[in-house]
């Protein structure tokens, strides 16, 4: 009786649900199959999509660098973590999501003035006496936004698994003979496989879906999708082509998050957090 | 190896921590730029606390996460429990359904969110407001929700069942076993749930920022027009200050917890998570009094007109560098009126934001060829000018303009021209010849174009020697091209930005309109404008209108009327540094300004400039796509038009069916767990 009623609790969610997230994207599709103007059936929007491909295919090479990148600097460091006193655990832990809390517009401003060309570390190799360089507006700061601005997404998930190793099936594998390396390799990273590919997915589906770094580091070149979509809504007056491009990066991720989550293992990267 | 680790996480930290270092080091610098630190000061937190609109936005950002976080704790906690007695199949239905905001792209639930309300808001409520409030709180709620359930599922999972039945058994209705037993159990779920949407809606700027109307905006979304334009170092004084605030409360929760977690150890263990969870309450709680109780203090007045001006960045003088503070003056003389600000950066995102009828302003300041657009899409109200007396003041040759012949919609703001602006210590004046210094590869990465279709072709149409009001298809071709060999050269598209990238000469060379060159020329001596009058150049209006969207006509009115006191005009330009359509205005005007050369040009000069005319819908839409084409990605060829279109359409056909395939995957996955 009380479980049947209890089940009624669930369907204005799923009412909820549906209205703001599964119809808003049948709305979005409604938008890419109309004509801006007339508003009659039109498959146009999706035929001008060709022009935009290399910025689809340089989008998703960033953030996979970027992805990349963070797992190679995270691991190492969500490993230490993971290895700490819960004291210090608890503390680290901290200090890795506190950047998360703060506003990363500002954050990502400040490396255009660390950046630029008359920025803080070009000022400070000028007074050394190596010269300026050229480091804003590369593809380089531009990976280097991603990487900074979602590594704490990286090493949170892998910082989870890994502090949930069991240290005895390291020791068991040090008395049966392996040495660091191998531990790492047979014990360790097969055990924390969910956390790489959840992190992964963190990493990737905000990265591709960017455009405020690519804004403010990129330059002329590193245009992302993400761009044009805020572009073409915000002031190109084209929300017909930018409902298929948010259509396209939906797919993106959907493929990307499938691949992930067939790989890692059913792990859901939002609890982790 | 462990060393290695070592130094790596420390290097981590440091990489994670520097920029924010610096952020809180310019919160105390004396100067503007956040490059230089040039003494200290505590200046900014003053200034920070005697800024009423910025204490006001932090107050919407807390006030749309406590509201929305209340709201979905609530009614996630219910749903969770309801989804949890479902059977089995149906569950993992709901739970993919759930998963759907959290593996969407930020950006694309932002702009299907923000589709739905004007789609249903404006095309078939036929609303005014699409976008307001309540949209805000709805979408919050909504990328809120999947926290609070993926959180409080877990427990429910891990409760023991009987409890509620031995519950009932004793005595107790399903509702009071409800919030006796249940409640309880989930209680850590909801906590870390709750804390978890309510981070993410005070942070949220992607999902805000699509579908923010006019009336209500959250911080975040603020500071995104903030840092389109030369930052006020108090933007850095509040970041450190939230940052200390941060900081603290997760220490303190953190050290509540290491304690809570040591008492365990001798204790019960069953109160152990309902212990935590009741102190984080107590600490949330206290820091949303305290916030809140700021925000009702700050938002007492509500009873008053609020006037909304949607103006272009710095275009109106505030109060900065010994100018008047227009809007302090303006509701000193009218007390019943508060009028709130808010910037656009150009003609067209101006045009989109009120074409797809999301917000109600009051007062827009279009330049001439879109107020023509405007009458011309019927988007203007009929001026009443019995309440803009000081109409008659507006210089007769701004009346009745061609944009607005029968001179109904609009006043005269400005006017103005655009040229180039060039660094005298980098340029070479030998080649200060014409518009072809925008195209001059010696400068290579040291040029900003202006960012937006109208201005950029036309800069083009001058350099070739076009109409620039053509609508021949082959010549704006032609000018599109031009831009995209351009495009290289170009170190950004720009339109506020460019005060801090010219004035800090990390660019050279800008076309922009000539008011805004004086005022970075005030900055940087090295500066100089240059007016390329053997080509022609254009000559702009910009003019108040009222759009239809607008709420208060009478106190808009007051508003235009008001800035065409003579008086009020002159200390307006003595900010904005632009021309003024009142000629009387400039004995009131800083006499440099009144004589300049470069705000107001000879009469031969201002004979080779011309206006930008409204060409027609369809071409303007194609001038915007050519636009996007040629600075967004090369695309300069002409030809390969159809050719693209197959491989397109094949493309999205099988991105789409990959799509499908994985979410299956990914749902038949969940299925076996």
């Amino acid at each position: 009786m009380g479980k049947n009623k209890s089940v009624l609790l669930s369907v204005p969610y799923i009412l909820w649900m549906v209205a703001f997230t599964l119809i808003p994207l049948c709305v979005v599709g409604y938008y890419a199959l109309t004509d801006p103007d007339t508003g009659a059936f039109t498959l146009d929007n999706i035929r001008d999509l060709g022009m935009y491909l290399p910025v689809l295919g340089q989008s998703v090479m960033y953030s996979l660098i970027s992805a990349a990148l963070c797992l190679l600097l995270g691991y190492p460091v969500a490993y230490y973590i993971a290895h700490r006193t819960p004291v210090m655990q608890k503390i680290l832990y901290m200090l890795v999501m506190l950047p998360m809390c703060m506003s990363f517009l500002l954050r990502t401003l400040a490396w255009v003035g660390l950046l630029q060309d008359t920025g803080i570390i070009n000022n400070f190799l000028e007074w050394i006496g190596i010269g300026r360089i050229q480091l804003i507006r590369t593809p380089g700061a531009v990976v280097l936004g991603m990487v900074y601005n979602y590594l704490p997404y990286m090493i949170l998930p892998l910082y989870a698994t890994l502090v949930k190793i069991d240290n005895r099936l390291i020791e068991a594998a040090e008395d049966l003979g392996c040495n660091s390396l191998q531990t790492f390799g047979k014990v360790v990273l097969p055990l924390s496989v969910p956390g790489i590919f959840s992190g992964i997915t963190m990493v990737f589906v905000p990265a591709v879906s960017t455009f405020y770094i690519s804004q403010k580091l990129g330059g002329t070149d590193t245009v992302l999708i993400g761009d044009l979509i805020e572009r073409l809504f915000k002031q190109g007056d084209n929300p017909n082509l930018g409902a298929v491009l948010s259509l396209v990066l939906m797919a993106l991720v959907l493929i990307c998050t499938g691949i992930m989550n067939r790989l890692g293992g059913d792990e859901e990267g939002g609890v982790i957090l | 190896m462990k060393k290695a680790n070592r130094v790596l996480t420390i290097l981590m930290f440091v990489f994670l921590y520097i920029p924010m270092a610096v952020l809180i080091v310019a919160s105390f610098n004396t100067g503007k730029d956040i490059t230089r630190f040039e003494g200290f000061t505590l200046q900014q937190y003053a200034e920070l606390f005697r800024d009423q609109d910025l204490l006001r936005l932090l107050g919407n950002s807390v006030l749309i996460a406590l509201l929305s976080t209340g709201i979905s704790v609530a009614f996630g906690t219910l749903a969770a429990v309801g989804i949890h007695s479902l059977k089995p199949k149906m569950r993992k239905v709901v739970m993919s359904l759930t998963n759907i905001p959290m593996t969407n792209p930020d950006i694309v639930t932002g702009v299907s969110l923000s589709l739905l309300f004007v789609f249903v808001g404006t095309g078939l409520l036929n609303q005014r407001e699409s976008l307001n409030f309540g949209t805000l709180l709805l979408a919050h709620v909504t990328f809120g929700l999947p926290y609070v359930i993926l959180n409080v599922m877990p427990k429910l999972q891990q409760m023991n069942p009987a409890l509620t039945d031995a519950a009932m058994d004793l005595g107790c209705t399903p509702v009071k076993a409800f919030f006796k037993v249940i409640i309880h159990e989930v209680m850590p779920g909801v906590v870390s749930g709750g804390i978890m949407a309510f981070t993410m809606s005070l942070d949220d700027f992607v999902i805000s920022y699509f579908v923010t109307g006019s009336d209500f905006v959250t911080l975040p979304v603020e500071i995104y027009t903030y840092t389109k334009k030369p930052i006020h170092p108090k933007v850095y004084a509040m970041f450190t200050l939230l940052f200390g605030l941060i900081f603290v409360l997760m220490l303190t929760m953190n050290l509540l917890q290491l304690r809570g977690d040591r008492k365990k150890v001798n204790k019960r263990p069953a109160s152990r998570g309902w212990k935590i969870a009741r102190r984080c309450i107590a600490g949330v709680a206290a820091v949303c009094l305290v916030v809140g109780c700021c925000f009702l203090f700050m938002s007492g007045r509500q009873e008053r007109i609020t006037l909304n001006v949607y103006n272009w960045g710095m275009n109106m003088a505030d109060g900065t560098d010994g100018t008047m503070d227009l809007v302090a003056e303006f509701e000193k003389r009218y007390p019943h009126i508060d009028v709130r600000m808010s910037e656009y950066e150009s003609n067209e995102v101006l045009y989109t934001k009120l074409s797809s009828g999301g917000i109600t302003v009051d007062v827009i300041i279009p330049s001439d060829y879109m107020i023509d657009r405007m009458i011309a899409e019927d988007m203007l109200l009929e001026l009443d000018f019995q309440n803009i007396p000081n109409f008659s003041y507006v210089d007769e040759q701004f009346k009745n303009p061609d944009y607005d012949p029968e001179n109904k919609y609009s006043v005269p703001y400005t006017w103005g021209t655009v040229g180039i602006l060039y660094n005298t210590k980098y340029v070479d004046e030998a080649d200060v010849t014409g518009w072809e210094l925008m195209w001059n590869e010696k400068y290579a990465g040291k040029i900003l174009m202006i960012d937006n279709s109208r201005d950029a072709f036309g800069i083009a149409q001058y350099l070739l020697g076009y109409d620039v009001n053509t609508t021949d298809k082959a010549q704006l071709q032609a000018c599109a091209d031009k831009l995209a060999q351009q495009r290289p050269l170009v170190q950004q598209y720009v339109m506020d930005q460019i005060y801090a990238t010219m004035e800090n000469e990390e660019a050279y060379i800008a076309a922009y309109y000539a008011g805004d060159c004086m005022l970075m020329m005030e900055e940087n001596e090295d500066l100089a404008f240059y007016l390329p009058e053997h080509q022609g150049f254009n000559l702009f209006t910009d003019a108040m209108c009222i759009p239809k969207c607008a709420k208060e006509k009478e106190a808009a009115e007051l508003f235009i009327n008001f800035m065409c006191d003579p008086e009020i005009s002159g200390a307006n330009m003595d900010y904005i540094c632009y021309a003024s359509p009142i000629s009387a205005a400039k004995e009131h005007m800083e006499d440099y300004l009144a004589e300049s050369e470069i705000v107001y040009p000879e009469e031969a000069v201002l004979e080779k400039g011309s206006a930008y005319a409204y060409l027609s819908e369809e071409i303007s839409r194609y001038v915007e796509g050519l636009y996007q084409g040629a600075t967004k990605i090369n695309n300069v060829s002409t030809d390969d038009e159809p050719s693209g279109s197959p491989v397109a359409l094949i493309v999205v056909a099988a991105l789409l069916a990959a799509g499908g395939g994985a979410w299956v995957l990914f749902g038949r996955k969940k299925r076996k767990s």
